[in-house]
């Protein structure tokens, strides 16, 4: 940590980690009533359709902090210049939690836009937009004022101004179903496969130029090589969700032909990384550069292959909407997005602790995050097959769904079972954050 | 590679992308209208839909494939349960589902929110997606029906189904009406004595249920009926 205000961003990172938390304890929800019945007077009170609204908007809330955060973080770097408002800062991360808390205790009390993922009704809506107002006009008038651009935090800027106009498409309300999925994606895959994808890739150079002192320029121009094939496959690859929601069918030959690129620009940002640590000139400890290739590699079999493996629309009429998006979705969300988090918490705690040079005690780290990923993985790849015995069932025998899903409770069993080794992980890994310790003398 | 190709790769791709979402997106919104029937999305069926999410139903059910994946698919509901059926669903939860191991919320629904809902899934049911789902799918129902007109002939049961009139609420292959669950679905779900129990007294089994009794035919008659409604499943979980 090289300036004051560098410091906001921590309180940011204990939310979010506080909510991923709780997240999980939902998701173990959600598998237990995959497999288990739950009784008719708990479901008239507290159903799933709840259990699922809370563990999403809880995913999205904390993984939006850890960027704020980390965006708090690495912008007094980049512009070397000190926030232009670190309370508005505080201020904003108080109103998104309130925000969040406020949004969680309506779900309880069926206060919903009923759309999945955007279940946030459009009061509580403002407010968000007005926390994400507060925060890009405190990045921007930052660098306005520093007057230093950088290509990095360009990328950054442009990717969380992209991120919050994409959020307006999500707030109103559509009289025609098929319109509101059209624009519904604009939302949810032009951010994962968008906006998020310009924070990560600015994010993790970020990262490595830090980590490694390889030349701006070189991790600049990979930046640009990837951010290039990621919009051109994410933009036009947005059509691999329109195949089946009453759109042209011109939709299924540039939704197959594009998002089929998809896995490409991550498995550039996966070689990318890799070069990095090993002409790095600085010594690192090691649980970080794990988070950050374990990072790249699991960002590239979620999001990037397991991704694939159902796009093509003549394998998606039959996978289309079942387990087997889901084990993508956990994977890829897992892989992408929580471990770019979790790095980046890694990176930048012990530097806001003031350790020396970022080293700290390694000890009961490695556990959470082996104990984590494995666990996940675990969980997908039963995920996976509950969705191929979905397809084969429901989708080409035409069994009707609730006698499909019969011999797939078994496989949710397994699902629930990986995700207690999840939560247990998580715990590992929120436990060490917290309680970081300088690296004992001597020690790497 | 050098600096300046990183930077016409970015431009390039970024641009080219774009042109073509965007223009591909102006072509959509004018190929709406006749592919979603803009015309039939009246008042009722908008405020179907406002039900539909003050219900946060969307968050178990999918529909075109989105949503939860905890409850079967309503793109095509109202054409595979019939309305009757969904109205049973929407009303009595509790009783429908009694013996399931899945649960629906009891929701207290007004009689006007389950008009618009059935509005709803009504004008969604006709929207034309490439015909997916494959469950729910024209495709299907045409493999139905070839597989029945071979076997039919022979079959006392198919007679008595033709002579009962079945089909005129009930859909088989792509033929009937759709105002109760088509009868492959049935097949699937239910044995002969059920079936058979259920002619007998629909009432005595789902309270309310809008299917009339056939305790005119007789015990063998009825099991006739039941054994050739449980043929067509293309097959059964046990």
């Amino acid at each position: 940590m090289t300036y004051q205000t560098q410091r906001v961003a921590y309180p940011y990172f204990v939310v979010a980690l506080l909510l991923f938390a709780l997240q999980l304890v939902m998701g173990l929800y959600i598998a237990f009533n995959y497999f288990y019945t739950v009784p008719q007077a708990v479901v008239d009170v507290f159903p799933f359709s709840t259990a699922r609204a809370m563990h999403t908007n809880l995913l999205v809330l904390w993984l939006l902090l850890g960027f704020m955060g980390a965006t708090y973080y690495a912008i007094p770097e980049e512009t070397q210049s000190e926030l232009a408002w670190p309370k508005v800062a505080y201020a904003q991360l108080v109103l998104l939690s309130g925000t969040g808390v406020a949004a969680l205790v309506g779900f309880l009390f069926g206060w919903t836009q009923g759309r999945p993922l955007l279940e946030i009704p459009t009061t509580l809506d403002v407010l968000v937009v007005v926390g994400a107002l507060m925060f890009l006009a405190n990045v921007g008038v930052t660098i306005l004022r520093a007057r230093r651009f950088t290509a990095t935090q360009g990328t950054l800027l442009s990717g969380l101004v992209f991120l919050a106009l994409m959020y307006l498409f999500g707030m109103p309300f559509y009289e025609n179903l098929a319109i509101d999925w059209y624009y519904w994606w604009w939302v949810i895959h032009l951010w994962v496969e968008g906006a998020w994808e310009l924070v990560t890739a600015a994010l993790v150079a970020f990262m490595l130029i830090q980590l490694t002192g390889v030349e701006r320029k070189v991790v600049e121009k990979w930046l640009y090589v990837e951010l290039g094939l990621f919009l051109f496959t994410g933009l036009a690859g947005t059509g691999h969700h329109y195949y089946w929601i009453a759109a042209p069918r011109y939709w299924l030959w540039v939704g197959g032909v594009f998002s089929a690129l998809e896995p490409l620009p991550i498995a550039l940002m996966l070689w990318d990384t890799w070069q990095s640590m090993k002409e790095s000139r600085r010594p690192q400890p090691r649980l970080t550069w794990i988070y950050v290739i374990g990072m790249a590699v699991l960002h590239f079999v979620g999001a990037g292959l397991f991704g694939f493996a159902h796009t093509l629309p003549q394998i998606n009429y039959y996978t289309h909407g079942s387990q087997v998006t889901v084990s993508h979705g956990h994977l890829a969300f897992f892989g992408a997005y929580a471990l770019l988090n979790l790095s980046f918490f890694y990176f930048a705690m012990p530097r806001l602790k003031g350790f020396p040079e970022g080293r700290y005690d390694e000890r009961g780290g490695h556990w959470g995050f082996w104990l984590t990923s494995s666990a996940v993985v675990g969980m997908s790849l039963a995920m996976a097959v509950a969705g191929v015995l979905q397809t084969y069932l429901e989708r080409v025998q035409g069994q009707p769904y609730i006698v499909a899903q019969s011999p797939m409770r078994f496989w949710m069993f397994v699902v629930f079972a990986h995700g207690v080794l999840v939560l247990a992980g998580a715990l590992l890994i929120i436990r060490h954050l917290l309680t970081l310790r300088p690296a004992p003398a001597g020690g790497s | 590679m050098s600096e300046r190709m990183a930077k016409l790769i970015f431009w390039v791709g970024t641009l080219s992308s774009l042109a073509l979402f965007l223009a591909l997106t102006w072509d959509t919104h004018h190929a709406f209208a006749a592919l979603t029937h803009a015309d039939r999305l009246d008042p009722n069926v908008v405020a179907g839909k406002r039900v539909f999410e003050k219900h946060n139903c969307n968050d178990c059910h999918t529909i075109l494939g989105f949503g939860g994946y905890y409850a079967p698919d309503l793109t095509r509901a109202y054409k595979r349960l019939g309305e009757d059926a969904v109205r049973l669903r929407l009303e009595s939860p509790e009783k429908v589902f009694a013996d399931s191991y899945r649960k629906m919320p009891q929701q207290h629904l007004a009689a006007a929110e389950v008009d618009r809902l059935v509005d709803f899934l009504r004008w969604v049911s006709e929207i034309d997606n490439h015909d997916w789902p494959p469950q729910d799918s024209e495709g299907h129902w045409k493999a139905s029906t070839r597989r029945l007109v071979g076997a039919a002939a022979m079959s006392p049961g198919a007679a008595l189904v033709s002579q009962e009139n079945c089909l005129a609420c009930h859909a088989l292959g792509d033929a009937g009406e759709r105002r109760g669950p088509r009868l492959e679905y049935v097949a699937t779900r239910r044995d002969a004595d059920y079936i058979a129990r259920y002619l007998a007294d629909p009432q005595a089994i789902t309270p309310g249920s809008a299917m009339p009794r056939f305790d005119q035919l007789s015990e063998s008659q009825r099991r006739a009926i039941a054994e050739f409604i449980t043929s067509l499943a293309e097959r059964r979980t046990p």
